[in-house]
């Protein structure tokens, strides 16, 4: 009696936006004090932080994308990208989304893409004549793409929380989350062809111009994507060259952000990322051993399994529990449901690196998705339209990633071809 | 209550000034043992336990700012439909029990350093592990004050007598 009790104040007090910490950390309180265990192994739990070199990895990366953002990288990003494609039919739709996937790869998905990018990219859409229900779509649904690319900070929580490695995770997301930017791009190609969309010549004076402005940062994402890609480092020393060489290039050279003004905002507002980050993840390590060794998911795999008997049935399933996990919360706490759902998965048969692109794909779509998607919300901050106009304007963005997650989910060699071909350990 | 601002205020600056130079430490640090890893294959042996550690001092003093800014990650979805009052009164309720849930969690943290202490466990060198540990009951602390003071202001304002921020 008591137990539900507690579950039902919980509860309650998860949907009145208490921190998830303290919510997770409370339920791990409450199982080990009934469980007799003393409290502190909890803390032992949430030490192993400190033992996960790979985790080093998110402060780095955080720092450098909060950097970039805060610079004007976004816009000498922006106008490169044009000079080189804006010739191409729909071309600067599908530089918003390439800059966009790009940008939110480099700041995780907390917004940052929508209020840095969306901002500069949302005026330049409309003086090209692109309609403004697609162009408004186009940047509410550009702020989450790209979290399948390195460096995101997701893919990293994801291969720390499912033991898996990140290296791989970041090689198999590759195909995924070009076939994302791809079905996005069919779609604005043709929206672009029916509005009569001018496009506009393309000049190698703009080319030379724009490479020069931007020359310091074009090494960025070939440290990044070239030196995991390539193996010639691990996803942590990346994280520490990004963010040195950053740090260097927009304050001593650029010049952008002043080393005393500008320098310690950057720094704290990072740094509250990573601490909300970390919080949560501390708190669940406990509450997610107790529940792995109480043999929670086991016993769930024998309750789904009695249902559920097929592998495509499960999916279609986990596809729709995660769309609704990733409207409803920020994709950093829907990771802690991954040790739960993870040996399930395993048990019909689904690769822990495949399942890791078919969740973030996942939760990508769930921030689009009305009445709560995170994105719809930031969207009408940032531009000032309603919610219902907004969901409006996706409706064609989401049926679009639907397709492209499908495809995604179904085919599985897609993500686990290239790590093996590369043969990545 | 402008007594209470001005103590989260004091605080959030002193966590601010530690903050900024323990991620300068380990930018330029995780940096230079690249550097002598990649090009002259050595390296400095306790950079790595150090750095690691750097992450949990980095993590909670994150935290504690995340508290005095209301950036912690919550379900928000309800909340956008309240009041500004009664979203107030929602949060005495919400930051009272964040608040009582890290006091818990820093007498477990506590329990747990003096483990370590009474082990005499070590980092590295002759470095003891506590010395880095002790950032976990610290940083909860930390937390509970934050969480606290924030309850308090709300209160305030739920009472329609001021605002925050």
């Amino acid at each position: 009696m008591s137990v539900w009790i507690f579950i039902a104040i919980i509860v309650l007090l998860a949907f009145l936006g208490a921190p998830l910490f303290t919510i997770l950390a409370a339920i791990g309180l409450y199982a080990f004090t009934s469980a007799g265990i003393d409290t502190s192994a909890l803390i032992i739990d949430l030490y192993k932080i400190a033992d996960t070199p790979t985790l080093i990895a998110v402060p780095l990366f955080t720092f450098a994308g909060y950097l970039l953002a805060e610079s004007k990288a976004p816009k000498r990003l922006v106008d490169l990208a044009q000079a080189l494609f804006g010739w191409m039919p729909a071309g600067l739709a599908i530089v918003a989304l390439v800059t966009c996937a790009l940008f939110t790869a480099f700041t995780g998905a907390s917004g940052v893409t929508i209020v840095a990018l969306g901002g500069l990219l949302y005026p330049i859409l409309l003086k090209e004549k692109y309609p403004e229900q697609f162009s408004l779509g186009l940047v509410t649904a550009s702020g989450s793409i790209g979290l399948l690319f390195p460096p995101s900070l997701p893919i990293i929580l994801y291969g720390f929380v499912a033991k898996v490695s990140i290296d791989k995770l970041f090689i198999a997301g590759l195909i995924p989350g070009v076939i994302l930017i791809a079905f996005l791009s069919i779609y604005s190609l043709r929206v672009s062809i029916k509005a009569k969309v001018p496009k506009t010549p393309f000049e190698w004076k703009n080319v030379a111009k724009t490479l020069r402005v931007a020359a310091w940062e074009l090494p960025l994402p070939f440290i990044v994507i070239g030196g995991i890609y390539g193996g010639a480092f691990t996803a942590t020393e990346a994280a520490a060259i990004t963010a040195f060489y950053a740090f260097v290039v927009e304050v001593f050279i650029y010049k952008d952000l002043h080393f005393f003004r500008d320098l310690p905002r950057v720094m704290k507002r990072s740094m509250i990322l990573v601490g909300a980050i970390l919080m949560i993840l501390g708190s669940a390590l406990g509450l997610m051993n107790y529940l792995i060794d109480q043999q929670v998911p086991q016993r769930l795999f024998e309750i789904v399994s009695q249902q559920i008997s097929s592998k495509i049935t499960f999916l279609l399933i986990l596809n729709g529990f995660l769309i609704i996990i990733g409207m409803m919360m920020e994709i950093f706490s829907a990771i802690v449901s991954v040790p739960l759902i993870l040996p399930i998965a395993q048990q019909f048969g689904i690769d822990p690196v495949h399942l890791g692109i078919i969740f973030l794909t996942n939760l990508e779509l769930g921030y689009l998705m009305p009445p709560m998607g995170l994105n719809l919300f930031l969207s009408s901050l940032r531009f000032e339209k309603s919610i219902f106009h907004l969901s409006k304007a996706v409706v064609w963005f989401i049926i679009m990633e639907t397709v492209a997650l499908l495809v995604i989910t179904y085919v599985p060699e897609l993500s686990l071809w290239l790590p093996r071909v590369l043969g990545t350990q | 209550m402008n007594l209470l601002k001005s103590i989260d205020k004091a605080l959030t600056r002193f966590e601010g000034y530690i903050l900024i130079t323990l991620l300068f430490v380990m930018v330029v640090m995780a940096f230079l043992q690249v550097v002598l890893r990649n090009l002259f294959s050595s390296g400095i042996f306790w950079a790595d336990p150090f750095l690691r550690h750097l992450l949990l001092w980095l993590g909670f003093l994150g935290a504690a700012i995340a508290t005095s800014e209301n950036r912690h990650i919550n379900i928000d979805a309800l909340r956008r439909f309240f009041s500004k009052r009664m979203r107030s009164a929602v949060e005495v309720l919400t930051d009272s029990f964040a608040a009582v849930i890290c006091y818990m969690l820093a007498q477990a943290s506590w329990t747990f350093v003096q483990g370590e202490i009474a082990d005499r466990r070590i980092l590295f060198g002759d470095i003891p592990s506590w010395y880095a540990q002790i950032i976990i009951p610290i940083g909860f602390g930390l937390l509970v004050v934050h969480f606290a003071i924030r309850a308090l202001l709300h209160v305030w304002v739920a009472a329609g007598k001021g605002e925050i921020e």
